[in-house]
């Protein structure tokens, strides 16, 4: 035949309509879009998921910039951390004004602050000192001593001046004439020398310098790995370390030392160049601007005051932000969720299809692992595994994995038991289809969309064990964060500051809520039993 | 039966001994022991320890050794807590554990099988909305949510429960009861859902239309036919639920610091204390797979249809 014959007329019933195919995805579709839970949910779930993979291009600050100064600040849509800490600062002297009796109230007050103080609300007695405090210093009942003036303006000259310096490039230009290039293009002798120019060391000294700080490096991590050695054996190690290290990899280690020098120089010449300016307010902040460190190093920088920041879901004891710490939280939880449930899947259909297909002793022996398993506490292992074998995202990952693929395995076995001995498998043997060709091309095709009804209902599950262990201390480690981990941050001191606990708490509900939700519709929209039902 | 009793009892032998065996061997392949203080020990006070718990034999002769112990009925001494030896510290904690698991269990079970079978009898009223609401709130929000969260709407706003404590305490049995009520959460919610779907499913078939027929009473009908057929289900969940309970306890304990055997198990697993954990993985080990095979039996015994040769 020389012209294919084109299929794009559709068929036509009697009543000169289109007959469209009605595949079983298509239906539970049709299905679930019926569902406004489910429908809501997978809303939900692909905006927490976009999220999460948009963390780091969303105009929020990095999750692991610490701030000492902002020290569990509130949540607060209105003032950003300025505002806050002088509240702070004006609620403390009220309250101590008080505690020395200099600053008076009305006895009934004195009793109410009192009973908060010994029913542990803290808060209540900031919040009231201050609306209080304020008050009185308007109408004249209470002037501020010296002392809390002196506290009150050294904030104030703080938060004014205050300034936060990002690196966003570092230029290079060997000689006036020439081009100038990024910093980070030029190889490590180079820098090297670009940084003696600047500090007035011979590139020589400060190359054994970094040599010296390598090895300090290097021992400390020995040190981590493998904690119960002699000092000599520790040495040994070094040198074993140092010998097997090549020469690109103590290139980079190098270069990355004295890229870090740089910077922080280069920040200070910033902060130097800018605090007047600061001062007596003749530039708008926050700025971007390129400023010159030496005749070769130039850079472009950005500044902005640190405490015109706004923290809308409040900070946790460092004073890192609570809003982007749960959104990259939510990057590690769900990613862990989907990996995890992918990989215990995969190992499952494989294990699943081999015991359910080839039957006899390879199904006796696969099934009866999965059943010891399954008597074992499997919870309490994984707990042991991770206290022991270190606290990392990937182990969390593979003890998960390990012990998950269980049930997959055992509903996939039913299926393919149930599908192995019908025409069309019997048709593919007959034709001489190897064993992997049936399984993989025929078997777990046809037993795919159970597979994905299940996989949706692992997800939360998935992220419940790994928020279990993030709480318990034994996942996911600082500076990282999951739900579990901040949830677990949250607990100590919920009751001065409860929106640590809450908002990772109430982010991660209403991810769970809609996970289940959505595969519970799932699980109504491919069910067979109910097709045709609606 | 009894066939399938004893033969059921000696299944059980081979899943203990792999626990012990997997985690014997977990904690003794990791890097770290138990005597690596801040301080480095020296090398003559450490070989005399090592020989004093055997650290130095092949692993093999200490694994036989320890089984041996175990079989007997000696987990061995704790290496961390000097003044005792790891049973001591087990039959302390333990009793705390089961008090908190049982009341966990039984509520979620009454609870949990009162609440779906309400929802299935007045299907699609507000009844059933609000019970199934609840119970996807337990199964959706994890214990370690809704504990910390109890305690502080119930413990530290309202100051009906103390935040944390045990019976032993100054405050006696109400501090059992937020502790009780997380751990419960999540059973009930899966208990409550499973007995509204088997019981919606029961209450079509066929023996209970006859019954009705029959002009029985409605009371009689639910709690006397209908019960019994959607029970299955629940009891064959029972088996996941303890396993479910022995975990949760592990966080729960540490929430509202209960004396308990979660508690000195995460302690334990941080200070590599090895014969604590593995003692605590084989007590815990023993109840979950003697409540397996009780759940098995009274399955068995539930549900005429099986038979078991």
């Amino acid at each position: 035949m020389i012209f294919k014959k084109k299929n794009n007329t559709a068929a036509i019933n009697e009543f000169n309509q289109e007959i469209a195919g009605n595949s079983l995805t298509k239906d539970a579709w049709r299905r679930l879009r019926k569902n406004k839970m489910a429908v809501i949910s997978l809303v939900v779930v692909i905006i927490y998921i976009l999220l999460a993979v948009l963390a780091p291009i969303l105009p929020i600050y990095p999750y692991d910039e610490i701030i000492l100064d902002h020290q569990h600040l509130p949540p607060s849509f209105t003032k950003n951390a300025g505002e806050l800490l002088m509240e702070k600062r004006l609620a403390d002297l009220y309250t101590q004004a008080w505690r020395q009796g200099n600053l008076e109230l009305t006895e009934e007050e004195d009793d109410m602050l009192w009973e908060w103080i010994d029913s542990n609300e803290v808060n209540k007695v900031w919040d009231y000192m201050y609306e209080k405090g304020n008050a009185m210093v308007a109408e004249g009942s209470y002037t501020l001593s010296s002392y809390e003036q002196r506290r009150i303006d050294s904030l104030e000259e703080d938060i004014r001046t205050e300034l936060q310096i990002t690196l966003k490039d570092v230029w290079y230009r060997a000689d006036s004439g020439s081009e100038r290039v990024k910093l980070t293009s030029l190889d490590t002798d180079e820098i090297l020398a670009a940084y003696a120019q600047l500090v007035n060391i011979s590139a020589e000294d400060q190359k054994t310098q970094y040599m010296k700080e390598i090895e300090q490096q290097v021992l400390r991590e020995i040190k981590e790995r493998t904690p119960d050695l002699s000092d000599e054996e520790y040495e040994i190690l070094l040198n074993q370390e140092f010998n097997d290290m090549s020469e690109s990899r103590l290139n980079t280690l190098i270069r990355s030392n004295v890229l870090v020098k740089l910077n922080n120089a280069i920040r200070s010449v910033g902060l130097r160049n800018l605090k007047d300016a600061a001062e007596d307010g003749t530039m708008e902040f926050p700025l971007e601007e390129e400023i010159s460190i030496s005749e070769t190093i130039s850079a472009t920088i950005k500044a902005s005051k640190v405490h015109e920041r706004q923290y809308y879901l409040g900070t946790d004891y460092q004073g890192r932000d609570m809003l982007s710490r749960i959104i990259y939280g939510g990057q590690v939880s769900i990613a862990i969720g989907f990996v995890g449930t992918i990989t215990s899947v995969l190992i499952g259909i494989i294990l699943g299809a081999l015991a359910g297909y080839l039957g006899g002793k390879v199904d006796y022996i696969i099934m009866r692992i999965v059943d010891i398993m399954y008597g074992l506490p499997y919870m309490l292992l994984v707990i042991i595994a991770m206290a022991i074998f270190g606290r990392n995202i990937l182990n969390l990952f593979f003890a998960l994995a390990i012990i998950s693929w269980l049930t997959v395995s055992r509903m996939v076995r039913g299926q393919i038991m149930s599908l192995k001995n019908q025409e069309f498998i019997e048709a593919a043997r007959s034709m001489g289809a190897p064993t992997r060709r049936i399984i993989f091309k025929h078997l777990v095709p046809n037993s795919l969309s159970v597979i994905i009804v299940f996989s949706t209902l692992r997800i939360p599950s998935f992220i419940m064990t790994e928020s279990f262990l993030s709480f318990l201390g034994l996942g996911v480690q600082a500076p990282f964060a999951s739900w579990g981990s901040l949830v677990g941050d949250g607990v100590t001191g919920m009751t001065l500051y409860p929106w640590k606990l809450f908002f990772p708490a109430l982010v991660m509900t209403i991810f769970l809520f809609a996970m289940n939700f959505l595969g519970d519709g799932l699980r109504d929209a491919f069910d067979p039993q109910s097709k045709n039902q609606l | 039966m009894t066939k399938y009793v004893i033969r059921r009892l000696l299944g059980i032998i081979p899943t203990l001994l792999v626990i012990i065996t997997i985690s014997f061997f977990i904690v003794r392949v990791a890097p770290g022991g138990p005597f690596d203080g801040e301080r480095a020990l020296p090398e003559v006070i450490k070989k005399n320890i090592e020989a004093k718990y055997h650290f130095d034999d092949p692993l093999v002769v200490q694994y036989g050794r320890y089984m041996f112990d175990v079989l007997r009925g000696d987990l061995g001494p704790s290496y961390r807590y000097k003044d005792h030896d790891v049973n001591f510290y087990i039959f302390q904690s333990l009793p705390n554990s089961m008090i908190l698991g049982v009341i966990a269990i039984s509520i979620s079970i009454i609870f949990g099988i009162s609440s779906g079978m309400l929802a299935a009898v007045k299907q699609n009223t507000w009844v059933d909305y609000l019970g199934m609401a609840f119970a996807i709130i337990g199964i959706s929000v994890p214990l370690f949510v809704i504990g910390p969260i109890l305690q502080y709407i119930f413990a530290m706003r309202l100051g009906w429960f103390p935040t944390s404590g045990w019976i032993t305490g100054d405050n006696g049995w109400i501090t059992v009861i937020l502790p009780a009520v997380t751990l419960s959460a999540s059973n009930f919610g899966t208990i409550a859902r499973l007995t509204r779907s088997s019981m919606l499913e029961t209450l079509r078939s066929d023996y209970i239309r006859t019954a009705k027929a029959k002009g029985m009473r409605s009371s009689v009908i639910l709690f006397k036919h209908a019960m019994k057929g959607a029970m299955l289900p629940i009891v064959s969940y029972l088996g996941p639920a303890f396993a479910g309970i022995i975990t949760g306890s592990v966080v729960v304990e540490q929430v509202f610091r209960v004396p308990g055997l979660g508690k000195f198990f995460v302690q334990s697993s941080f200070n590599r204390d090895y014969t604590l954990i593995v003692g605590v993985v084989i007590v815990y080990s023993v109840i979950l797979v003697f409540m397996n095979f009780i759940v098995d039996i009274v399955y068995s015994l539930l549900d005429p249809r099986i038979t078991y040769k």
